[in-house]
Order: structure tokens, then sequence, then C-alpha cells
């Protein structure tokens, strides 16, 4: 698994490199409009260190991040599933507020809280929480009638039952939603740190391209990919470790 | 069906490359039938010579067609000049050389401010900066990784003041930490914010004065009128033209008499600032580009190799560039 998506990471990477290449070579642009090779390897051996560090920061935040996005969707997806007025709230909320732009947002963040963690945590459970809420509501909206109609009609059904039958019944659904908002949760950190914060990959973003070094933008852009693979995978790992143990894979196989 | 993504896969590559060969088109070579003219930032008092000199046409009169493009945080001159996007463009003396430093064939026709607006705004009251050993045990906003960082850092190197005795403030555009307090000194466009957070402070009854590197012997340059160097061999009269007719429109924009067309030109395009402050933003902005005894457009070859120098030191380019090869001279 892991060795899939880090491959699959690197031959869109190179291709993309490749492009770039061609084309610097072809119109024989100078480094500053497209980096040379040489200039790129210096740039990697220069700020590779600084980056990888910068990139462990913004992906634990991202993973704090995504936790707490996963747990207020949860809640929130819980509470908003009945077809009723507060169901129909939530949702048209829900739908409303994952359109405005978080670049509009999240200066209003940044005074707030100022440009420290909490706003970054704050801006990366944002932008991946409303679509974890829509996808929560419609998996945990959606009866399971063949199995839910046994416990309506004997009168058993409490909501605590409800849910834990909904969410056996279409956990594959709910890991591939959490692993894909995965990607979110790390775009939103780094939006947040390219606007205000003071560290994380975003903030070295930045700064390279104050700088205009496309260079340093390219090393950011590979390490940003790798991480970013890694977590998808050990998100799919997490995954895979939870349907064996709720017996899903067996029942499936069956 | 087997085939088909290989297939699909290879022609939507195909297309991606040919949308990204189109975006480069030919580069200097020919004359252009129309010359793009792509700006340093949006419109704003900064860019009131140009809109001039394309609303009261001072390129037609000289047989130009030129479209002017306002500029922005990703809008990069140099680069649009290399692909062959623009003919001519406004970048900062930083820019230029770190371009120069990556092999970017550019040259500078026309350096439009004599003074480097970027300085730091300050609460007068209680504090006067008559000399940057005053900046010890203060606290100064920098942009990490912008203009003002390498400013003040040769300021700071110039004078003999380790870092570590002055407090270095990330800046972002939040002003709220400079209008509470805990920031001494913000940097800022004194003819640009620097004119809005002024009056705004004298509204609140504080006086505040401006911090100037350039009085300190730190000349810094700030924007200027570039073109590529293919583009000047093949087209020179193309550019004469061009930097004549853009500098005469500079001049009459600044000219007092000229005063009311300006503003009111200024505003149409920056309708969300007041009139009243484009005037005031106008004088500042007549004092940074005609400074006694200068002349508009002067190159002033001391202050591009200082600006050099600056850079060297403080490790932004890693060897010289020899900048006042790219400087053009007067007479063209």
């Amino acid at each position: 698994m892991l060795h899939k998506r880090l491959s699959q990471f690197l031959i869109i990477y190179f291709l993309g490199l490749g492009l770039l290449l061609a084309v610097k070579y072809c119109f024989g642009l100078s480094d500053y409009v497209i980096p040379g090779f040489t200039d790129m390897q210096n740039t990697a051996q220069a700020v590779a260190a600084g980056y990888l560090r910068a990139v462990l920061d913004t992906l634990g935040v991202a993973v704090i991040g995504h936790v707490l996005a996963i747990a207020l969707a949860t809640v929130v997806a819980i509470v908003g599933r009945p077809d009723n007025l507060l169901g129909t709230m939530i949702k048209t909320a829900a739908y409303n507020l994952q359109a405005y732009p978080i670049v509009a947002v999240a200066p209003i963040i940044f005074i707030l809280l100022g440009d420290g963690l909490p706003s970054r945590l704050l801006i990366a459970a944002i932008i991946c929480y409303f679509p974890l809420l829509l996808s929560f509501i419609g998996i945990l909206g959606e009866p399971v009638a063949g199995i839910e109609h046994f416990y309506v009609v004997t009168g058993r059904m409490r909501w605590q039952l409800e849910v834990k039958i909904r969410a056996f019944e279409n956990i594959h659904k709910l890991i591939t939603v959490v692993t894909g908002s995965a990607t979110l949760a790390m775009v939103g950190t780094i939006v947040a740190e390219f606007i205000g914060a003071d560290s994380g990959i975003g903030y070295s973003l930045r700064i390279a391209l104050y700088q205009s070094d496309i260079a340093k933008v390219l090393v950011a852009l590979f390490l940003i990919g790798v991480f970013n693979s890694l977590y998808l995978v050990a998100l799919e790992l997490l995954g895979l470790a939870v349907r064996k143990r709720m017996g899903v894979e067996q029942r499936t196989q069956q | 069906m087997n085939g088909a993504l290989p297939r699909l896969v290879f022609l939507l590559g195909l297309l991606v490359l040919v949308s990204l060969l189109g975006g480069c088109r030919q580069r200097g070579g020919e004359p252009a039938a129309e010359l793009n003219y792509r700006l340093k930032w949006l419109y704003n008092i900064n860019t009131a010579g140009d809109l001039y000199a394309q609303e009261h046409g001072f390129f037609t009169s000289r047989g130009l067609k030129v479209t002017v493009k306002p500029g922005g945080p990703e809008r990069d001159a140099i680069r649009e000049l290399e692909l062959g996007r623009a003919q001519f463009g406004v970048a900062s003396a930083d820019q230029v050389i770190r371009a120069l430093a990556k092999g970017a064939p550019i040259v500078v026709i026309a350096q439009l401010f004599q003074q480097n607006p970027l300085q730091w705004i300050y609460r007068s009251a209680g504090a006067c900066y008559a000399s940057p050993r005053q900046l010890r045990g203060k606290t100064v906003g920098i942009t990490f990784g912008g203009n003002d960082e390498t400013i003040m850092r040769a300021l700071l190197a110039k004078y003999r003041i380790a870092p570590d005795e002055v407090n270095l403030f990330s800046v972002r555009y939040d002003y709220t930490p400079f209008y509470r307090g805990e920031v001494d000194l913000w940097p800022i466009y004194r003819n640009a914010e620097g004119i809005v957070i002024a009056e705004k402070m004298a509204k609140a009854g504080e006086q505040t004065g401006f911090f100037v590197p350039d009085l300190f012997a730190v000349r810094f340059v700030a924007n200027s009128l570039i073109t590529t160097r293919s583009m000047l061999e093949e087209n020179p009269g193309v550019v004469r033209s061009f930097r004549d007719a853009l500098l005469s429109a500079w001049q009459e924009a600044m000219a007092p008499a000229n005063a009311a067309r300006t503003i009111a030109l200024v505003h149409a395009y920056d309708q969300g600032t007041p009139a009243e402050i484009i005037a005031k933003q106008l004088d500042a902005t007549r004092q940074l580009m005609l400074p006694e005894n200068g002349r508009l457009g002067r190159i002033d070859v001391a202050a591009w190799q200082q600006t050099e120098k600056i850079m060297l030191e403080q490790g932004v380019i890693d060897s010289p560039v020899a900048v006042e090869k790219a400087l053009l001279p007067d007479g063209l």
C-alpha cells in the first residue's frame, strides 16, 4: 500500500517536473522563470532540513485538526441525521457555510486568535469539516431498512443502536470519506500557514514566493506530497485494522 | 476497451502540453503590434503616471498601442516579459537583481522612485529615531522574506546592532499589533497605506512619524521600468518611445497644476480610497519620485550598486550580478 501510494505520487511529481523542464529548455527560459536541474538540486540541499521540519510541523497540526473535524462532524451528523426541522437546518447550514472561501474567513480568525497554533488548527479543521459533515449526515441519515425494521417493530430501536447499525453497514464508505478528507486537512493547514502563521511549510512557501524562488516551491511541493501520501497510507492501514476488528472483511469475503 | 485509457491519457497529456506551449508564445523578436505593460501592483497612487499615460493618449500619440495591466501578489512582470506575455513591466530592484542572478535577460530603462517608499511608521509621541541606534530594545515589524527584512537587516548590520538587540516582529496585513502598541515600528509604503494609517491615528489623537532608511545611507531602490534585452536590441525605437511616453505622463501626472485630474483618474480606478486621501498620497508620491534636484526616471547607478551589495551581504543572492550592466544609460 505504502509503495503504491508513494510511487503514484512520485510518477505524477516527476512527470510534472519533466514537463516544466521541457518547457524551460524548449523556450530557453531563465532559472528565474523555471529553475534548472542544478538550481533545484542546490536549493534542495540548502533547504531540505528546514523544510522537512516545517512539513512535520504542518503534518502534526493537520492530523490534530483532522481528528477534531472528524469528532465534531460525527457529533453534528448524529444530531442532524433525523429528517426533522433540526436535521434540515443543520444540513442547510452546512451547505451554506462551506460555500464561504476560507481565504476570506481566515483573516478574521487570525485577528481573533492570533497567528499561533489555535488559528492553524481551526482553519485546518474548518476546511475538512464541512465535506466530512455532509458525507456523515448522508451516511448516518440513510436507514438500513432490512436490519432496522426488526428493531423498530419490536420497539427496541434506540438512537445509539440506529447509529451503530448505519455506521457498521457503511464502514467502508466512512473510512473512504475520512481518508479522503485527510488531504483537505493538510491543504487547510498549509493555507492557514500561508495566510497568517509563523511556522510550517505554508509559511515557508509564502517566503519562497516573496523571494520569487520557484526551486524552493518545488522542493516544498515534493515534501508535502511525500508526507501527505504517508498520512493517507497510515489512515488506510488504520481503516483496514478497524474493518478487520469489526469483522467486516470476513463478512465481505463470505 | 484495452488501450482506451492509455490513449485518453496520451491525448490529455498532449492537450496540456499544447496549452502550455501556447502560453509561452513568441518572445522578444518582432515589434509587437500591441504592447502589454504589466504593473507591479493593483491600481493605486503608485500607478498614477501609468494610468495617466493610458487615459491621456501619451502612448497613442507616439504610435504605440499599449494595454496597461494591473499587477498583484501573484503577478510577476519579469516572468511575463520572459514568457512574451508582456513587453514592458514594473519590478522592484530586489526582484530585478534576483532575476539577474538567475540569468533573466532583462534591462532597467527607468527608475520610477528616487527614494524608496518602503519605510517604517511609528508613534512620534515620546519617540524620535534620529539614529538607527535608537532601535535598540524596540519591537520592529518586518515581513520575513520581504525586502523590508533585507533593508532592516542591512541597517542593523551597518550600525553594528546585533539582531538580538532588536525584537523583530513578523508582520501581516493586520495592523492590530501596531495599533495596540505591541510593535513600535511598522513597515508601510509611505505614499500609500502610510497616509491612510497616519490619518487614522491622527483622528485617534496620535501623531506619527516615518523612519526612512535612505536618510541613514541605506539606499535600496524600489520600483523601476523594465523590458527584455532582446526587445531593446531589436526594437530600440519602440523602447525609447515607450519610456519617453511614460515618463512624460508621470511628469504631467505629478505636476501640481494637474493634481485634480490625477486625483480624479486614480479615484476612478481605485474607488475604495477617498479622493482626499488620494490627494495626500499624491503629495507624498511627488516627493518620492521627484526629490529636490532630482529628475524623473533617473537611474541612480550608485543606489543600484548598493542594493546589490546589500542583497549579497544578506545572502539574498549568492554571487555578484554586476547590476550596472543591466541599467540602461539615459541616451538609450
